[in-house]
C-alpha cells in the first residue's frame, strides 16, 4: 500500500515537472513571437558578420577591447514587416553600455527613412527571458504551495496595482507629498497583505497594530537623527533615478522598504505568542512578552539581512566602476553605497522595534481562555 | 558624528536591549557582513573571476548569517547545507538568464551618473549582474533556511521517534506558512528599492512593453524573482535534509 503510493506520487511529480517545462517554454516562445503587439519596430537578426578587435587603454590604464559588427537581419512588425535590413553595431569586452549581438536575438531598432532607409540599435527585446523566469517562480509556488501559491500570487498582484496608483498619484502631486502618500499607501498595504496572510481576526488587528506602530516610530527616530547629526555623510546626489526632491522620496523608499520585513516578523511572533497563550492561559502578560522577545531575538538578525543584501547588492556594478575609474575606496562607498547602508540599518532599526512592539501588544490584548 | 554611525549606535543599543549577548553577535554579522561584501567588490576590481569570487564569498556570507543565529547546532548545520544547494541551484539558473537578457552593466537612465566616468574597465559587467543577483539573494534563502531548520529540529527534538515521512510533511507545512510572508519581505524591498525608478518610469511615460524590456528595470526583477525561486526551493531542500538525517540517525540506532 505504501508502495503504491509512493509510486502514485512520483508519477505526479513527473507529470509535474513536464507541465512545468512546458508551460515555461511556452511563456518564453510567446514572448519571442509577441512581436505584433509592440509598437516600437522590431529586428531580427539573422546573421552577424564580426569585425577585428581593437585595443583600447583609458587614462586609468583600464585595458579594454572594443570590436565592431554588422548585422543582417529582417523586421518583424510594423509598416515595415518583412523588410531586409543590415545594421552596424560597436561593443567593448565590459559591456557596461553596449551589447554583443548574435544570431537570432531580437532588437528595437529606431528607423530613419532619409535619405534612404536605414536603422539604429536602441536596445534588446528582454520580455522572452523574464517571462520564461516567472514562468518558474509562479509554477514552483505552485508546485511547492498548492493552493496557498493563488493567496501568495494574488497578494502581489492587488500589492504591485496599489504602488502603480500610488506612484501615479505622487507624480500627479509632483512629489510634494510623496511622504504622506507613501504613508497611506503603507496603511493600505499592511492591512491588505495581513488580511490574506491571517484572514480577518483579533491576531490581524494586533499584528496591524504592531507594525504600523513600530514603522510610525522607525521613521521618527530616523528624522531625530539625520535632525541631530545634520545628515553628515548621507549623500542624497548620489541617489539614482531621482526626478523629484530626493530627501523625502529616500524616506519614502526606506518606508515600503522596510515594510514585507517588519510584517513577516510581527506576523510570526503574534501568531507564536496567540498560540502560546491557548496551550498555556495561565501566563501573565510579562511572561508573554518575555517569550515574544525570545522569538524575536532569533528571527531579527537574520531577517535584518534580507534587506542588507538586498539593498547593498544593487550598488555592486557602480562601486566596481568608481573603483576602476581611480577613487578611493572612502569616496567609492560614499558615492555609492552609503546609501544602501542607511536604508539597511534604518530596516534594522524598525526590525528590532518589532520584536518590541509586537510582544507588548500580544500580551496586553490576546486573551486565551482565561477567566 | 555621521548620521550613518549615528544610526548603527541606535541599532546596537536596541539589539542589546532585545537581544543581550545574540544581539551583539547578530550586530556583529551584519558589520562582518559588509566587511566581505566590501572585500568581494575590491577583489573583482583587482580582475579575479567575478562569478568564482562571488561564490566563495556567498558561502562565507551565509556561514556567517546562519551560523551567528541564534538556532540549535543542528539546525544551524542543516540550513547551511541546504542554503548551500540552493546557491548552486540559483547560480544555475541565473547564468543563462543573464546572458540571455543581457541585462549587465548600466541603462539610458544612469547616463548622467556616468558622466565623466570611464565605461571601458574591462570588467564584463554582464558577469557583474550575476554576481549581483546572486549577492541579493543570500538573505532570503538563509533566513528561509534557518526558519524551517529550527522548526523541524524543535519537532525532532520534542518526539524523537518521529518517522521522516512524517517530519517531510511538517517541513511542507512549516514551509507554505513562511513563504507567504518571506515573499512579502522580498517584494516589498524590491518596491522601496526601485520606487524612484517607478516614479522616472510614470513620469516619462514608459509604456508597458518598455517597462518590461528595459535595462534597469530587468536587471532589478530579474534579481528579485531568482530571490523569490531560491526561497520557494529552500523549502523542500532544508526539509529533505532534514528527513534524510533523521533517517540516517534512526538507522545508526537500529545497529546498536
Amino acid at each position: 500500500m505504501c508502495n503504491m503510493n509512493s509510486k502514485l506520487t512520483s508519477k505526479m511529480t513527473w507529470l509535474q515537472i513536464v507541465l512545468v517545462v512546458a508551460f515555461c517554454f511556452l511563456a518564453a516562445f510567446f514572448c519571442q513571437h509577441n512581436d505584433g503587439l509592440y509598437q516600437q519596430t522590431i529586428y531580427r537578426v539573422d546573421r552577424v558578420q564580426n569585425g577585428k578587435a581593437i585595443k583600447m587603454t583609458d587614462e586609468f590604464q583600464n585595458v579594454d577591447h572594443y570590436h565592431n559588427q554588422q548585422l543582417f537581419g529582417t523586421i518583424t512588425n510594423g509598416k515595415y514587416a518583412g523588410q531586409k535590413l543590415s545594421i552596424k553595431n560597436a561593443y567593448s569586452d565590459s559591456h557596461a553600455m553596449d551589447h554583443q549581438y548574435t544570431k537570432g536575438q531580437k532588437l528595437f531598432i529606431t528607423l530613419h527613412t532619409q535619405p534612404k532607409l536605414h536603422a539604429t540599435v536602441k536596445d534588446i527585446k528582454r520580455d522572452a527571458p523574464i517571462a520564461f523566469l516567472f514562468a518558474i517562480a509562479i509554477s514552483l509556488l505552485f508546485v511547492i504551495l498548492k493552493l496557498r501559491g493563488v493567496t501568495v500570487i494574488s497578494s502581489i498582484l492587488i500589492n504591485t496595482i496599489l504602488f502603480w496608483i500610488a506612484v501615479k498619484l505622487d507624480h500627479n502631486n509632483n512629489g510634494a507629498a510623496v511622504i504622506w502618500i507613501f504613508s497611506v499607501l503603507a496603511v493600505i498595504f499592511c492591512f491588505v497583505t495581513l488580511l490574506l496572510v491571517m484572514g480577518w481576526s483579533k491576531k490581524m488587528l494586533v499584528t496591524l497594530s504592531a507594525v504600523l506602530c513600530a514603522t510610525a516610530a522607525t521613521i521618527l527616530i530616523t528624522l531625530i537623527v539625520f535632525g541631530l547629526t545634520n545628515e553628515r555623510g548621507i549623500y542624497y546626489e548620489s541617489m539614482q533615478y531621482v526626478t523629484q526632491l530626493p530627501k523625502p522620496l529616500f524616506i519614502a523608499e526606506v518606508l515600503i522598504g522596510v515594510l514585507g520585513a517588519v510584517m513577516d516578523e510581527a506576523t510570526d511572533i503574534v501568531a507564536s505568542l496567540a498560540t502560546l497563550k491557548q496551550e498555556r492561559p495561565e501566563l501573565s502578560r510579562m511572561a508573554i512578552f518575555k517569550s515574544g522577545r525570545q522569538i524575536g531575538k532569533s528571527i531579527m538578525g537574520p531577517l535584518i539581512n534580507v534587506l542588507f543584501f538586498i539593498f547593498m547588492a544593487e550598488t555592486l556594478a557602480m562601486t566596481l566602476l568608481y573603483l576602476k575609474n581611480g577613487n578611493t575606496w572612502h569616496y567609492s562607498f560614499s558615492m555609492n553605497m552609503s546609501l544602501g547602508m542607511t536604508s539597511s540599518l534604518i530596516s534594522g532599526i524598525g526590525i528590532v522595534l518589532t520584536v518590541i512592539l509586537s510582544s507588548a501588544f500580544a500580551g496586553l490584548w490576546i486573551k486565551g481562555d482565561e477567566r | 558624528m555621521g548620521a550613518i554611525t549615528a544610526l548603527g549606535i541606535v541599532l546596537l543599543v536596541l539589539m542589546i536591549i532585545v537581544g543581550g549577548k545574540q544581539g551583539i553577535t547578530s550586530f556583529l554579522s551584519l558589520v562582518v557582513n559588509f566587511g566581505i561584501l566590501f572585500f568581494t567588490i575590491v577583489l573583482i576590481a583587482f580582475h579575479l573571476p567575478p562569478i568564482i569570487v562571488t561564490i566563495v564569498a556567498s558561502v562565507i556570507l551565509l556561514s556567517i548569517t546562519i551560523f551567528w543565529s541564534s538556532a540549535s547546532d543542528n539546525a544551524s548545520t542543516t540550513a547551511f547545507q541546504a542554503s548551500v544547494i540552493v546557491l548552486i541551484l540559483i547560480v544555475v539558473i541565473i547564468i543563462p538568464i543573464e546572458y540571455w537578457a543581457q541585462v549587465g552593466g548600466f541603462g539610458l537612465e544612469d547616463s548622467e551618473e556616468l558622466e565623466g566616468l570611464s565605461t571601458y574597465v574591462g570588467i564584463d559587467f554582464t558577469k557583474i549582474a550575476i554576481a549581483t543577483a546572486i549577492l541579493s539573494s543570500l538573505g532570503a534563502v538563509a533566513e528561509a533556511a534557518i526558519a524551517i531548520a529550527s522548526g523541524l529540529d524543535e519537532i525532532i527534538t520534542q518526539h524523537q521517534a518521529i518517522k521522516s515521512e512524517q517530519l517531510f510533511l511538517d517541513g511542507t507545512v512549516i514551509g507554505k506558512q513562511i513563504i507567504g510572508t518571506a515573499v512579502n519581505t522580498l517584494f516589498f524591498g524590491f518596491f522601496g528599492s526601485s520606487l524612484a525608478l517607478f516614479i522616472w518610469f510614470y513620469g516619462l511615460n514608459y509604456s508597458f512593453g518598455d517597462i518590461l524590456n528595459d535595462k534597469v528595470f530587468a536587471a532589478e526583477l530579474i534579481a528579485i524573482v531568482v530571490s523569490l525561486i531560491g526561497v520557494v526551493t529552500t523549502i523542500p531542500v532544508t526539509t529533505w535534509l532534514m528527513s534524510f538525517k533523521l533517517k540516517r540517525l534512526h538507522k545508526a540506532q537500529l545497529k546498536h
